[in-house]
């Protein structure tokens, strides 16, 4: 066994010249079973080092963390951007669903659009009384209709 | 959110400083309770965790403040008498019960040379000595510069070798 370079390593170790793998072959090498008898006086050099063995026990995480808990209240909550741009996210959906609904809505809900032929028709052949009933805008495309005879194109058959 | 990374650094961390803790105040109670204020002191900084580089070293940083603190209350004298009462644990190769109590002595009383330097060089020999830390990080956690540490580690060794041998030579 070469005793030379950990004689080398110790002399750098007390002059701060080693590096920390270097510090760790030292403890490795003082912590095994046959250290020379001229090397022995720094066994407990660096025994000690590797023998520290206080430590705190699982009971104080508990603790700490109760302690943290109590003092929950005063932690202010900080809000990220997305947190804040949430609500208007909210609003713009809820908007979007009235304006859909609204939409819809308008349409006939007697499924007009089946036969658009047969709806085109009817409306023409409304009698009407009077203007007022329809509207004046919509009772003179009547009157227009009529004169012009408009020629209902067939609608193919599905 | 913050509850988990405080979890992540409570446990890994309390071991590491309850020993530079103990180190500076040399008083098991002592060290309980300067690294439960470091808790809580740290909990309370907590707005400012994402403008720090190494919890780690931030840590370290406010146990060692606070453990100074709490020395200064103390008097010299109740140090020294506090130091050679702490168990030694039990480091022993050595069959025979007779090398076990010299092993035990041994390590006593390296414990009390460490003991007894002045807490700066105290500090960096926790440092580096058992907890591994590079000069860099040591310079960061104590606030002082590389240079600084080196030069206390090298007075702490010297020191402690010297001593340690002393007494060796003096006990055959």
């Amino acid at each position: 066994m070469d005793y030379k370079y950990i004689e080398q390593l110790l002399e750098r170790y007390f002059q701060c010249e080693t590096t920390l793998k270097e510090e760790e072959i030292l403890r490795s090498f003082f912590s095994q079973e046959d250290v020379p008898v001229w090397l022995m006086k720094y066994q407990a050099l660096f025994a000690y080092e590797t023998a520290q063995e206080q430590s705190l026990g699982d009971d104080f995480d508990e603790r700490i963390l109760e302690m943290i808990e109590q003092s929950k209240p005063v932690k202010a909550r900080v809000l990220t951007m997305t947190q804040r741009l949430m609500p208007l996210f909210k609003a713009a959906a809820v908007v979007a669903i009235i304006l859909t609904l609204g939409n819809a809505a308008q349409a006939p809900w007697d499924r007009g659009w089946d036969n658009p032929q047969e709806e085109y028709a009817k409306f023409h052949q409304q009698q009407c009384d009077s203007a007022e009933i329809m509207g004046p805008i919509q009772a003179e495309n009547l009157l227009e209709d009529s004169t012009t005879k408009a020629i209902v194109p067939e609608a193919p058959k599905y | 959110m913050k509850k988990v990374s405080f979890r992540n650094d409570v446990l890994p961390l309390k071991n590491q400083l309850y020993r530079l803790a103990l180190r500076i105040t040399l008083t098991p109670e002592d060290a309980e309770d300067v690294v439960q204020e470091t808790m809580m002191k740290v909990w309370s900084r907590r707005q400012q965790w994402d403008q720090i580089e190494s919890m780690e070293a931030f840590c370290m940083a406010v146990c060692r403040n606070l453990a100074l603190d709490k020395t200064r209350k103390m008097t010299a004298t109740e140090q020294s008498i506090e130091a050679s009462e702490h168990d030694t644990p039990d480091f022993s190769h050595a069959a025979n019960p007779e090398e076990q109590a010299i092993q035990k002595d041994r390590l006593r009383l390296v414990r009390q040379i460490i003991d007894s330097l002045p807490e700066k060089q105290r500090s960096v020999m926790q440092l580096r000595d058992f907890e591994g830390k590079s000069y860099k990080e040591i310079a960061a956690i104590m606030d002082i510069s590389e240079e600084q540490v080196k030069i206390n580690i090298f007075r702490a060794r010297q020191t402690v070798k010297q001593r340690f041998l002393q007494s060796e030579d003096y006990g055959l």
